[in-house]
């Protein structure tokens, strides 16, 4: 080893790099981690393949999640099945929700908008479609009056949702179209009936007897183009029921589909 | 299947042998085999990624189940096969022993390999590769994942049993006037991988047994319903599979230290640096596993540890590229195939270290974490470091097995594609990582700025990479029948003593 002094000077400029790289990350890892003590807790159950988020105020959301700007949040992941994987990429938020343990992230939201909440750690059939909207709203009344278009139709569109899913429908209950219990295990029955005929301007009422949230939209699967383009209850609670009015709909034949386990299909015939 | 030209046998006489190199043939031929297959796999998902929705694969399941079998292939049924046959041809050879210790066991070792395939296969498991429980338990559908499992662990016993028999060959066999320090790099790195595998992969196997009965349900071990954990089979799981990465990784190192300094004509910078380097490397890979289990809620103190120890790693790597790039300097390069393969697969090394080091930063490590940067991340040093390098060794080891040449102009050519194909897929999907795309969804949402485009860019990389294996195949199958004989002393007109081609033992 005549010529090793070389190597030695380039061994050791590698591990000066490298001794620069470990020290600048533990420090600033030790920093991000740290959750501030006033930050809200949000309480984030992950499922095959949905999420369900309960705020600190007992309020519970599926499927979206809305949050306040500048407010710091301590986000409680938990999974009731297989290991799902928490993930705001436009916030490098990214933590597995493991059954059986509690994992602990937190983070404070600057920018008011709308944001993608995925799936990242491979949980089955639905993984690809395990997604959630973030809607973060902006502070002040002030705020929201500035703000851009998108983010103040945020909080509307966030309403909606909940009143289809939550509240009792209103009138007398139209045609019944029942989401069997179990039907979120593949193969198992899930629509009765699988096949529905509705007059033109029918109202149906559909029952959610699972314990789980199930959706009723129209389109073969929920990479069809043309998904939710007739119908789309959104999502439905266990226990409870949404109505889908037949008014607009044109006669004709459509499949229709549970988005959440989009192995869930069944037929609408519109007479 | 005659190969040999001065020897032509029948192909039963190769299937039943218990020689070395015919052995060592057997491992090459079926890996090159699994090569074509995983990668034929990974082309169908590539298709199916070209556009968002479904449109090859109809339905998700079946997309979950080609990318655990391309994963489970190209891992276990090339890689480590493929190593395996390399060193079953050269190191009895290298050592100067009439065969390896066990010629039986060897035999065995080898044919337990097509029945884990054969399970792997009949199977298509859907569990993905890593096979995490509780989905692997509670919803993974049999018998496909209890055949994935048995068949992981008749390829393990497989590997365990080969690697027990290379490190008695070159301890025990060894020519007693050639001394451990006088060996050629590449039996340093037979020797490391073997010692790594006996140490690692039993811990896999045992976590095997207790996925099967906890799929039974006569265990909980991984199974939080009855008390257990299923972080505890990650540890076990990587604590195998880190240093698997490293013994994937060295056999390709050590066939890069017999091409350089050939194909360099000059002789190696430093043999004492490769061995050391060798060495640390095999220690180093047991320290770092959890790096891969960063975001399963690990406390901040494990965290420092193990990115501390992935770290510690990249010295030692780093002493090897520094050694090839020395070995290089200043020499009379000869660029044909095999170099050409090596100096590609040295450049994506360099590559796929960096990006690794961005892995391990603690902080960036959660934005790169199960996403499409992780998968251009491990493929690159895989396909870009390990495959590109084992092909330029298959076109190395050419003239030596067949006794004639393959044909220089279209190994160029292969070179040529795959390395573009591979630069097309890998560094597109590091950025798509960037860009927040998980790895293993079938279907995504191509209104997502960058996802469509970077998608499609992969895909046709993947195709031109996939055309370059197809122009190798034609040329070897070819070459191998009508091919020019070659010049057994010096087959690349290096002009320099190139292999004792010349010493072969009777068969069996």
């Amino acid at each position: 080893m005549g010529h090793a002094t070389i190597e030695w000077v380039y061994v050791g400029v590698v591990i000066a790099l490298l001794t620069w790289v470990g020290a600048e990350s533990w420090n600033v890892e030790r920093i991000v981690e740290h959750v501030p003590a006033e930050a809200e807790t949000i309480k984030v159950i992950g499922q095959q393949w949905f999420w369900t988020f309960e705020h600190q105020d007992g309020k519970k959301e599926t499927g979206e999640l809305h949050l306040k700007q500048g407010v710091p949040y301590k986000f409680e992941l938990v999974s009731k099945d297989v290991i799902h994987n928490f993930n705001v990429p436009d916030y490098t938020i990214l933590m597995d929700a493991v059954p059986g343990r509690v994992n602990v992230v937190w983070n404070l939201f600057d920018q008011p908008g709308e944001y993608h909440i995925q799936c990242r750690e491979y949980c089955g059939f639905g993984h690809p479609t395990m997604k959630a909207k973030l809607f973060v709203e902006p502070q002040t009344a002030e705020a929201a009056g500035n703000a851009t278009a998108a983010p103040a139709q945020a909080p509307a569109q966030g309403e909606n949702a909940t009143s289809t899913a939550t509240a009792a429908p209103a009138g007398p209950p139209g045609t019944p179209l029942t989401i069997l219990e179990g039907s979120s295990v593949q193969g198992s029955p899930d629509f009765d009936p699988d096949t529905l005929t509705v007059k033109k301007g029918d109202k149906i009422t559909v029952t959610n007897k699972d314990t789980l949230p199930h959706t009723v939209t129209s389109g073969a699967s929920p990479s069809d183009p043309n998904s939710a383009k007739q119908f789309d209850t959104s999502i439905i609670e266990g226990g409870a029921t949404a109505d889908i009015e037949t008014t607009n709909i044109a006669a004709g034949e459509y499949p229709f589909h549970c988005t959440v386990h989009p192995y869930m299909m069944g037929k609408l015939v519109v007479q | 299947m005659v190969l040999e030209v001065k020897q032509p046998r029948p192909m039963w006489e190769i299937l039943f042998s218990t020689h070395h190199t015919d052995i060592g043939l057997l491992y090459m031929i079926s890996s090159i085999t699994a090569l074509m297959l995983g990668g034929g796999l990974a082309l169908a998902l590539r298709a199916e990624l070209f556009l968002p929705g479904l449109q090859i694969i109809q339905d998700p399941t079946s997309f979950n189940r080609f990318f655990t079998v391309h994963g489970t292939t190209m891992l276990f049924l090339w890689a480590i096969p493929f190593a395996a046959g390399v060193g079953n041809y050269l190191i009895p050879i290298m050592v100067r022993y009439k065969d390896m210790a066990w010629p039986k066991l060897n035999a065995v070792a080898f044919w337990m390999i097509p029945v884990g395939a054969a399970l792997v296969w009949l199977g298509f498991s859907d569990t993905g590769w890593t096979a995490y429980p509780p989905y692997s338990i509670i919803r993974a559908p049999g018998p496909a994942a209890e055949m994935w499992i048995f068949g992981l662990k008749i390829l393990g016993i497989s590997s365990i049993l080969g690697s027990i028999n290379f490190i008695v060959t070159i301890l025990k066999c060894r020519h007693p006037d050639l001394s451990i320090m006088k060996m050629s790099l590449f039996s340093w790195s037979i020797l490391s991988i073997s010692f790594m595998t006996i140490v690692a992969v039993p811990t896999f196997a045992a976590s095997l047994i207790m996925l099967y009965t906890d799929r039974l349900g006569i265990s909980g071990f991984f199974n939080p319903a009855m008390g257990g954990d299923p972080i505890a089979y990650q540890h076990l799981f990587w604590f195998t599979f880190h240093p698997e990465v490293y013994i994937f990784l060295l056999p390709a190192v050590g066939m890069l230290y017999e091409m350089i300094p050939k194909f360099s004509r000059k002789p190696l910078f430093s043999y004492q640096s490769g061995v050391a380097a060798f060495v640390l490397l095999a220690l180093i890979g047991f320290a770092s596993w959890a790096h891969h289990m960063f975001a399963t809620g690990m406390s901040f103190t494990e965290k420092t540890v193990f990115m501390v120890g992935t770290l510690a790693a990249v010295p030692a790597s780093s002493m090897h590229v520094f050694n090839w790039i020395a070995t290089m300097w200043g020499g009379r390069i000869k660029f044909a195939a095999p170099m050409l393969f090596g100096v590609g697969g040295i450049m994506l090394f360099f590559a796929s270290g960096a990006g690794g080091v961005v892995n391990t930063a603690l902080p960036l490590d959660f934005i790169t974490h199960d996403s499409y940067w992780v998968v251009g991340h491990f493929h690159l040093i895989l396909m870009g470091t390990v495959s590109l390098t084992f092909t330029g060794f298959i076109y190395y080891l050419f003239p030596l097995i067949t006794g004639r040449m393959y044909n220089e102009r279209a190994a160029q050519v292969h070179f040529v594609l795959a390395f573009v194909g591979v630069i097309f897929v890998f560094m597109t999907q590091h950025l798509l990582g960037l860009h927040g795309m998980p790895r293993r969804i079938a279907d995504y949402d191509g209104t997502i700025p960058g996802w469509l485009i970077m998608n499609q860019i992969a895909s046709i990389g993947a195709w031109i990479a996939g055309l370059s294996y197809v122009i190798m195949l034609v040329n070897l199958i070819k070459s191998a029948g009508s091919g020019k004989e070659a010049e057994m002393r010096d087959p690349f007109k290096i002009g320099e003593e190139y292999y004792d081609y010349t010493r072969r033992e009777p068969h069996h």
